[in-house]
Protein backbone atom coordinates (compact mmCIF):
# COMPACT_ATOMS: atom_id res chain seq x y z
CA UNK A 1 0.00 0.00 0.00
CA UNK A 2 1.32 3.43 -0.94
CA UNK A 3 1.74 5.80 1.98
CA UNK A 4 2.14 9.55 1.89
CA UNK A 5 3.64 10.96 5.06
CA UNK A 6 2.63 14.62 5.09
CA UNK A 7 2.90 15.04 8.86
CA UNK A 8 4.38 18.39 9.71
CA UNK A 9 3.37 19.89 6.36
CA UNK A 10 0.91 22.78 6.36
CA UNK A 11 -2.00 23.30 3.98
CA UNK A 12 -2.19 22.98 1.03
CA UNK A 13 0.91 20.75 0.84
CA UNK A 14 -0.78 17.50 2.01
CA UNK A 15 -3.46 17.86 -0.70
CA UNK A 16 -0.84 18.77 -3.31
CA UNK A 17 1.20 15.66 -2.40
CA UNK A 18 -1.97 13.57 -2.59
CA UNK A 19 -2.81 15.07 -5.99
CA UNK A 20 0.58 14.07 -7.36
CA UNK A 21 0.25 10.45 -6.22
CA UNK A 22 -3.39 9.89 -7.08
CA UNK A 23 -2.66 10.37 -10.79
CA UNK A 24 -0.35 7.35 -10.67
CA UNK A 25 -3.08 5.07 -9.30
CA UNK A 26 -5.63 2.91 -11.10
CA UNK A 27 -9.33 2.91 -10.32
CA UNK A 28 -9.93 1.01 -7.06
CA UNK A 29 -6.37 1.50 -5.77
CA UNK A 30 -5.96 2.77 -2.23
CA UNK A 31 -3.33 4.73 -0.33
CA UNK A 32 -2.81 6.02 3.18
CA UNK A 33 -2.35 9.73 3.75
CA UNK A 34 -0.81 10.78 7.05
CA UNK A 35 -1.41 14.44 7.87
CA UNK A 36 -1.71 16.32 11.15
CA UNK A 37 -2.63 19.64 9.57
CA UNK A 38 -6.05 20.81 10.87
CA UNK A 39 -7.12 21.83 7.36
CA UNK A 40 -6.55 18.38 5.84
CA UNK A 41 -9.78 16.70 6.97
CA UNK A 42 -12.14 19.47 5.81
CA UNK A 43 -10.11 19.81 2.62
CA UNK A 44 -10.31 16.07 1.93
CA UNK A 45 -14.11 16.44 2.03
CA UNK A 46 -13.95 19.09 -0.68
CA UNK A 47 -11.18 17.30 -2.59
CA UNK A 48 -13.21 14.07 -2.74
CA UNK A 49 -16.29 15.94 -3.97
CA UNK A 50 -14.33 17.87 -6.60
CA UNK A 51 -12.22 14.97 -7.91
CA UNK A 52 -14.75 12.15 -7.52
CA UNK A 53 -12.38 10.08 -5.33
CA UNK A 54 -13.18 8.79 -1.83
CA UNK A 55 -11.59 9.06 1.59
CA UNK A 56 -12.24 7.81 5.08
CA UNK A 57 -10.61 8.72 8.36
CA UNK A 58 -8.90 5.69 9.89
CA UNK A 59 -7.60 7.37 13.01
CA UNK A 60 -6.25 10.73 14.05
CA UNK A 61 -3.98 12.05 11.28
CA UNK A 62 -4.46 8.90 9.12
CA UNK A 63 -6.75 8.79 6.09
CA UNK A 64 -7.53 6.02 3.59
CA UNK A 65 -7.85 7.35 0.05
CA UNK A 66 -9.56 5.35 -2.70
CA UNK A 67 -9.11 6.26 -6.35
CA UNK A 68 -12.40 6.02 -8.23
CA UNK B 1 5.82 48.87 -2.17
CA UNK B 2 3.02 48.36 -4.70
CA UNK B 3 0.22 50.87 -4.39
CA UNK B 4 -3.12 49.22 -3.69
CA UNK B 5 -5.44 50.41 -6.44
CA UNK B 6 -8.28 48.02 -5.80
CA UNK B 7 -9.64 47.43 -2.32
CA UNK B 8 -11.56 44.16 -2.20
CA UNK B 9 -11.12 43.64 1.54
CA UNK B 10 -14.03 43.73 3.96
CA UNK B 11 -12.58 46.83 5.62
CA UNK B 12 -13.40 49.95 3.72
CA UNK B 13 -13.06 53.69 4.13
CA UNK B 14 -15.82 55.51 5.97
CA UNK B 15 -18.67 56.89 3.94
CA UNK B 16 -17.42 60.38 2.94
CA UNK B 17 -20.39 62.08 4.67
CA UNK B 18 -19.67 60.13 7.87
CA UNK B 19 -16.06 61.18 7.72
CA UNK B 20 -17.09 64.84 7.54
CA UNK B 21 -19.29 64.45 10.63
CA UNK B 22 -16.60 62.58 12.55
CA UNK B 23 -14.03 65.19 11.66
CA UNK B 24 -16.31 68.04 12.78
CA UNK B 25 -17.20 66.24 16.03
CA UNK B 26 -13.58 65.72 16.97
CA UNK B 27 -12.82 69.32 15.98
CA UNK B 28 -15.58 70.80 18.12
CA UNK B 29 -15.50 68.36 21.02
CA UNK B 30 -18.57 66.95 22.71
CA UNK B 31 -20.04 66.81 26.17
CA UNK B 32 -21.23 63.81 28.16
CA UNK B 33 -24.89 63.29 27.14
CA UNK B 34 -25.56 61.97 30.65
CA UNK B 35 -24.74 65.29 32.34
CA UNK B 36 -27.33 67.94 33.12
CA UNK B 37 -25.24 70.86 31.91
CA UNK B 38 -26.32 72.88 28.87
CA UNK B 39 -23.65 71.25 26.70
CA UNK B 40 -24.60 67.85 28.12
CA UNK B 41 -28.27 68.40 27.24
CA UNK B 42 -27.31 69.44 23.74
CA UNK B 43 -25.14 66.35 23.35
CA UNK B 44 -28.03 64.21 24.59
CA UNK B 45 -30.36 65.83 22.06
CA UNK B 46 -27.91 65.14 19.24
CA UNK B 47 -27.51 61.55 20.46
CA UNK B 48 -31.29 61.03 20.48
CA UNK B 49 -31.57 62.46 16.96
CA UNK B 50 -28.90 60.04 15.78
CA UNK B 51 -30.75 57.10 17.36
CA UNK B 52 -34.04 58.27 15.82
CA UNK B 53 -32.41 58.45 12.41
CA UNK B 54 -30.92 54.96 12.79
CA UNK B 55 -34.18 53.53 14.10
CA UNK B 56 -36.09 55.00 11.14
CA UNK B 57 -33.62 53.52 8.64
CA UNK B 58 -33.76 50.11 10.34
CA UNK B 59 -37.55 50.39 10.62
CA UNK B 60 -37.63 49.73 14.38
CA UNK B 61 -39.04 51.81 17.26
CA UNK B 62 -36.47 54.22 18.66
CA UNK B 63 -37.00 53.01 22.22
CA UNK B 64 -35.95 49.48 21.16
CA UNK B 65 -32.51 50.46 19.93
CA UNK B 66 -29.26 50.72 21.90
CA UNK B 67 -25.74 51.49 20.74
CA UNK B 68 -22.74 49.49 21.92
CA UNK B 69 -19.03 49.80 21.33
CA UNK B 70 -17.69 46.33 20.57
CA UNK B 71 -19.18 43.64 18.36
CA UNK B 72 -18.28 40.86 20.80
CA UNK B 73 -20.21 42.75 23.47
CA UNK B 74 -23.15 43.00 21.09
CA UNK B 75 -23.30 39.22 20.63
CA UNK B 76 -23.14 38.75 24.39
CA UNK B 77 -25.89 41.28 25.08
CA UNK B 78 -28.15 39.97 22.34
CA UNK B 79 -27.80 36.26 23.14
CA UNK B 80 -27.03 36.10 26.85
CA UNK B 81 -29.85 38.56 27.57
CA UNK B 82 -32.33 35.98 26.23
CA UNK B 83 -30.77 32.93 27.89
CA UNK B 84 -32.10 31.54 31.13
CA UNK B 85 -30.61 28.64 33.07
CA UNK B 86 -32.85 25.95 31.65
CA UNK B 87 -32.62 27.03 28.02
CA UNK B 88 -30.43 25.49 25.30
CA UNK B 89 -28.68 27.72 22.80
CA UNK B 90 -29.33 26.52 19.24
CA UNK B 91 -27.05 28.07 16.64
CA UNK B 92 -25.54 27.49 13.22
CA UNK B 93 -22.20 25.86 12.35
CA UNK B 94 -21.37 28.88 10.21
CA UNK B 95 -22.04 31.47 12.92
CA UNK B 96 -19.42 33.91 14.13
CA UNK B 97 -16.88 32.69 16.68
CA UNK B 98 -18.47 35.04 19.23
CA UNK B 99 -21.58 32.84 19.16
CA UNK B 100 -19.49 29.69 19.65
CA UNK B 101 -17.78 31.36 22.61
CA UNK B 102 -21.13 32.05 24.30
CA UNK B 103 -22.40 28.54 23.45
CA UNK B 104 -19.31 26.94 25.00
CA UNK B 105 -20.50 28.12 28.41
CA UNK B 106 -24.00 26.71 28.18
CA UNK B 107 -26.06 23.78 26.92
CA UNK B 108 -26.07 24.09 23.15
CA UNK B 109 -26.95 22.46 19.83
CA UNK B 110 -25.21 23.25 16.55
CA UNK B 111 -27.20 23.19 13.31
CA UNK B 112 -24.97 21.79 10.53
CA UNK B 113 -24.54 23.48 7.19
CA UNK B 114 -25.25 22.06 3.76
CA UNK B 115 -22.77 22.56 0.92
CA UNK B 116 -24.69 25.62 -0.26
CA UNK B 117 -24.17 27.28 3.14
CA UNK B 118 -27.81 26.94 4.21
CA UNK B 119 -28.30 25.56 7.72
CA UNK B 120 -30.02 22.22 8.00
CA UNK B 121 -33.14 22.49 10.13
CA UNK B 122 -33.29 20.20 13.18
CA UNK B 123 -35.57 17.17 13.00
CA UNK B 124 -36.98 17.92 16.45
CA UNK B 125 -38.40 21.18 17.74
CA UNK B 126 -36.64 22.87 20.67
CA UNK B 127 -39.22 25.14 22.33
CA UNK B 128 -37.02 25.48 25.42
CA UNK B 129 -34.21 27.15 23.58
CA UNK B 130 -32.75 30.40 22.38
CA UNK B 131 -32.13 30.36 18.64
CA UNK B 132 -29.13 32.39 17.47
CA UNK B 133 -29.46 32.89 13.76
CA UNK B 134 -27.29 34.75 11.30
CA UNK B 135 -29.35 36.43 8.56
CA UNK B 136 -26.36 36.25 6.20
CA UNK B 137 -22.82 35.02 6.51
CA UNK B 138 -20.05 37.62 6.58
CA UNK B 139 -17.52 35.37 4.81
CA UNK B 140 -19.55 33.81 2.03
CA UNK B 141 -22.53 36.14 1.84
CA UNK B 142 -24.94 33.18 1.97
CA UNK B 143 -28.38 34.33 3.11
CA UNK B 144 -30.17 31.97 5.48
CA UNK B 145 -33.77 30.88 5.10
CA UNK B 146 -34.57 32.25 8.54
CA UNK B 147 -38.31 31.64 8.58
CA UNK B 148 -37.90 27.91 7.87
CA UNK B 149 -35.31 27.52 10.63
CA UNK B 150 -37.39 29.51 13.10
CA UNK B 151 -40.41 27.27 12.36
CA UNK B 152 -38.35 24.11 12.77
CA UNK B 153 -36.80 25.15 16.10
CA UNK B 154 -40.12 26.58 17.29
CA UNK B 155 -38.89 28.91 20.02
CA UNK B 156 -40.03 32.46 20.61
CA UNK B 157 -36.58 33.56 21.82
CA UNK B 158 -34.62 34.44 18.72
CA UNK B 159 -31.38 36.36 18.38
CA UNK B 160 -30.73 37.62 14.86
CA UNK B 161 -27.22 38.45 13.71
CA UNK B 162 -27.78 41.14 11.09
CA UNK B 163 -24.18 42.37 11.13
CA UNK B 164 -23.39 41.17 7.61
CA UNK B 165 -26.71 41.86 5.91
CA UNK B 166 -27.24 45.31 7.43
CA UNK B 167 -29.66 47.07 5.09
CA UNK B 168 -28.55 45.14 1.99
CA UNK B 169 -31.48 42.74 2.17
CA UNK B 170 -34.73 41.89 3.91
CA UNK B 171 -34.52 40.42 7.40
CA UNK B 172 -37.11 38.40 9.21
CA UNK B 173 -39.28 40.47 11.57
CA UNK B 174 -39.56 37.45 13.87
CA UNK B 175 -36.73 38.10 16.26
CA UNK B 176 -36.43 39.00 19.94
CA UNK B 177 -33.06 40.72 19.74
CA UNK B 178 -30.91 41.66 16.77
CA UNK B 179 -27.55 43.29 16.26
CA UNK B 180 -26.29 45.42 13.39
CA UNK B 181 -22.72 46.46 12.57
CA UNK B 182 -22.18 50.07 11.54
CA UNK B 183 -19.51 48.94 9.06
CA UNK B 184 -22.17 47.21 6.95
CA UNK B 185 -23.38 50.66 5.85
CA UNK B 186 -19.88 52.18 5.71
CA UNK B 187 -20.09 53.71 9.16
CA UNK B 188 -17.22 53.57 11.64
CA UNK B 189 -16.02 50.34 13.20
CA UNK B 190 -16.44 49.55 16.89
CA UNK B 191 -20.05 50.64 16.92
CA UNK B 192 -23.04 48.37 16.71
CA UNK B 193 -26.75 48.59 17.34
CA UNK B 194 -28.74 46.24 19.53
CA UNK B 195 -32.48 46.03 18.89
CA UNK B 196 -34.59 44.60 21.71
CA UNK B 197 -38.07 43.96 20.39
CA UNK B 198 -39.67 42.60 23.53
CA UNK B 199 -38.07 43.87 26.71
CA UNK B 200 -39.98 41.31 28.79
CA UNK B 201 -37.88 38.54 27.18
CA UNK B 202 -34.55 40.24 27.72
CA UNK B 203 -32.59 40.99 30.86
CA UNK B 204 -29.31 42.86 30.91
CA UNK B 205 -26.60 40.20 31.38
CA UNK B 206 -24.02 42.77 32.51
CA UNK B 207 -23.69 43.65 36.19
CA UNK B 208 -25.89 46.69 36.76
CA UNK B 209 -27.61 48.66 39.53
CA UNK B 210 -30.43 50.30 37.62
CA UNK B 211 -32.31 48.16 35.09
CA UNK B 212 -33.83 51.28 33.50
CA UNK B 213 -30.41 52.55 32.38
CA UNK B 214 -28.33 50.18 30.23
CA UNK B 215 -24.71 50.28 31.34
CA UNK B 216 -23.35 50.04 27.81
CA UNK B 217 -23.14 52.79 25.24
CA UNK B 218 -21.06 54.00 22.33
CA UNK B 219 -18.97 57.07 21.63
CA UNK B 220 -21.17 59.99 20.56
CA UNK B 221 -19.06 61.02 17.52
CA UNK B 222 -19.03 57.43 16.26
CA UNK B 223 -22.79 57.20 16.74
CA UNK B 224 -23.35 60.43 14.78
CA UNK B 225 -21.04 59.26 11.99
CA UNK B 226 -22.83 55.91 11.90
CA UNK B 227 -26.24 57.60 11.65
CA UNK B 228 -25.06 59.83 8.79
CA UNK B 229 -23.46 56.89 6.96
CA UNK B 230 -26.67 54.88 7.31
CA UNK B 231 -28.86 57.75 6.14
CA UNK B 232 -26.71 58.20 3.03
CA UNK B 233 -26.15 54.52 2.27
CA UNK B 234 -29.91 53.91 2.54
CA UNK B 235 -30.37 55.95 -0.62
CA UNK B 236 -27.41 54.28 -2.35
CA UNK B 237 -27.86 50.64 -1.36
CA UNK B 238 -30.14 49.66 -4.24
CA UNK B 239 -27.64 50.86 -6.85
CA UNK B 240 -24.73 49.42 -4.86
CA UNK B 241 -26.40 45.99 -4.76
CA UNK B 242 -27.21 46.12 -8.47
CA UNK B 243 -23.64 46.96 -9.46
CA UNK B 244 -22.20 44.43 -7.02
CA UNK B 245 -24.46 41.69 -8.41
CA UNK B 246 -23.27 42.38 -11.96
CA UNK B 247 -19.59 42.35 -10.87
CA UNK B 248 -20.09 39.26 -8.71
CA UNK B 249 -21.68 37.43 -11.64
CA UNK B 250 -18.74 38.41 -13.88
CA UNK B 251 -16.24 37.07 -11.33
CA UNK B 252 -18.13 33.80 -10.84
CA UNK B 253 -18.48 33.30 -14.58
CA UNK B 254 -14.76 33.93 -15.06
CA UNK B 255 -13.70 31.65 -12.20
CA UNK B 256 -15.89 28.85 -13.57
CA UNK B 257 -13.43 28.59 -16.47
CA UNK B 258 -10.45 28.05 -14.14
CA UNK B 259 -10.02 24.33 -13.29
CA UNK B 260 -10.54 23.08 -9.72
CA UNK B 261 -12.16 26.14 -8.21
CA UNK B 262 -14.70 25.86 -5.39
CA UNK B 263 -17.05 28.81 -4.96
CA UNK B 264 -19.00 29.07 -1.71
CA UNK B 265 -22.74 29.43 -2.20
CA UNK B 266 -24.72 30.61 -5.20
CA UNK B 267 -25.21 34.23 -6.19
CA UNK B 268 -29.00 33.85 -6.16
CA UNK B 269 -29.01 33.21 -2.43
CA UNK B 270 -26.09 35.37 -1.33
CA UNK B 271 -25.30 38.98 -0.61
CA UNK B 272 -24.21 40.45 -3.92
CA UNK B 273 -21.11 42.21 -2.63
CA UNK B 274 -19.39 39.12 -1.18
CA UNK B 275 -17.64 36.24 -2.93
CA UNK B 276 -15.51 33.44 -1.51
CA UNK B 277 -13.57 31.23 -3.93
CA UNK B 278 -10.98 28.52 -3.26
CA UNK B 279 -8.41 27.36 -5.81
CA UNK B 280 -7.21 23.81 -5.28
CA UNK B 281 -3.46 23.25 -4.95
CA UNK B 282 -2.78 26.94 -4.30
CA UNK B 283 -1.39 28.32 -1.06
CA UNK B 284 -3.84 30.97 0.21
CA UNK B 285 -1.14 33.18 1.67
CA UNK B 286 0.99 33.08 -1.47
CA UNK B 287 -2.05 33.78 -3.64
CA UNK B 288 -3.10 36.69 -1.45
CA UNK B 289 0.40 38.20 -1.57
CA UNK B 290 0.72 37.69 -5.32
CA UNK B 291 -2.60 39.43 -5.92
CA UNK B 292 -1.50 42.18 -3.54
CA UNK B 293 1.70 42.68 -5.52
CA UNK B 294 -0.54 43.40 -8.52
CA UNK B 295 -2.20 46.16 -6.48
CA UNK B 296 -5.29 44.40 -5.14
CA UNK B 297 -6.12 43.69 -1.51
CA UNK B 298 -8.41 40.76 -0.76
CA UNK B 299 -9.16 38.66 2.34
CA UNK B 300 -8.64 34.93 2.84
CA UNK B 301 -10.16 32.18 4.98
CA UNK B 302 -7.25 29.79 4.49
CA UNK B 303 -5.45 28.43 7.54
CA UNK B 304 -2.09 29.73 6.39
CA UNK B 305 -3.43 33.30 6.53
CA UNK B 306 -4.95 33.00 10.02
CA UNK B 307 -3.22 33.82 13.29
CA UNK B 308 -4.14 30.44 14.79
CA UNK B 309 -3.36 28.47 11.59
CA UNK B 310 -6.92 27.07 11.69
CA UNK B 311 -8.92 27.06 8.45
CA UNK B 312 -12.13 29.06 8.22
CA UNK B 313 -14.73 27.23 10.29
CA UNK B 314 -17.38 28.54 7.87
CA UNK B 315 -15.81 26.92 4.80
CA UNK B 316 -15.07 23.75 6.78
CA UNK B 317 -18.69 23.53 7.99
CA UNK B 318 -19.96 23.94 4.43
CA UNK B 319 -17.52 21.36 3.07
CA UNK B 320 -15.93 23.93 0.76
CA UNK B 321 -12.20 23.78 0.07
CA UNK B 322 -10.43 25.82 2.74
CA UNK B 323 -7.01 26.19 1.14
CA UNK B 324 -6.24 28.59 -1.70
CA UNK B 325 -9.14 30.72 -0.53
CA UNK B 326 -9.73 34.38 -1.32
CA UNK B 327 -12.63 36.52 -0.18
CA UNK B 328 -13.67 39.43 -2.34
CA UNK B 329 -15.77 42.33 -1.11
CA UNK B 330 -17.23 44.55 -3.82
CA UNK B 331 -17.63 48.12 -2.61
CA UNK B 332 -19.85 50.85 -4.08
CA UNK B 333 -16.79 52.58 -5.55
CA UNK B 334 -15.48 49.40 -7.24
CA UNK B 335 -15.05 49.96 -10.99
CA UNK B 336 -15.35 47.69 -14.01
CA UNK B 337 -11.67 48.29 -14.73
CA UNK B 338 -10.73 47.05 -11.24
CA UNK B 339 -12.87 43.92 -11.66
CA UNK B 340 -11.28 43.14 -15.04
CA UNK B 341 -7.76 43.64 -13.66
CA UNK B 342 -8.52 41.58 -10.55
CA UNK B 343 -9.81 38.70 -12.66
CA UNK B 344 -6.64 38.69 -14.75
CA UNK B 345 -4.44 38.91 -11.67
CA UNK B 346 -6.16 35.96 -9.98
CA UNK B 347 -6.03 33.73 -13.08
CA UNK B 348 -2.38 34.57 -13.76
CA UNK B 349 -1.31 33.93 -10.17
CA UNK B 350 -3.35 30.73 -9.73
CA UNK B 351 -1.74 29.30 -12.87
CA UNK B 352 1.74 30.36 -11.71
CA UNK B 353 1.33 28.92 -8.21
CA UNK B 354 0.04 25.63 -9.60
CA UNK B 355 2.88 25.21 -12.09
Amino acid sequence: MIEIDARGLRCPQPIIELGKKIDELKSGDELFLYSDDPATEPDLNAWARMTGNKFSKIENAKFLITKI
Amino acid sequence: MVRVTGNFQSESPLHPKAFEVLHAAFDNGWANPGKLSQSGSKANQVRNQALESIAAALKVPVDSIFAFSSMSLGYYLGIQGLLKDSLTLVHGATDRKDVFAIASRTSHQVLPSALDGKLISPSQKSPNSVLALSAANAETGVIQECEAIIRSVNTDRIFLDATAIGIRGQITPNYSTAIFDSRSWYGPSEIGLLVIKDKSQWSNPLPHLNAAHPNFDASLPLLLASAVALENFSSEVEDANKRAREFNWQLRDYFAHIPDVDIAGSLDSSLAHLLSASFMNCNGEELLRAIQSDGFSVDSGSACTADNLEPSHVLAAMGVLTHGNIRITIHPETTQEEIDSLKSSIKKNVERLRS
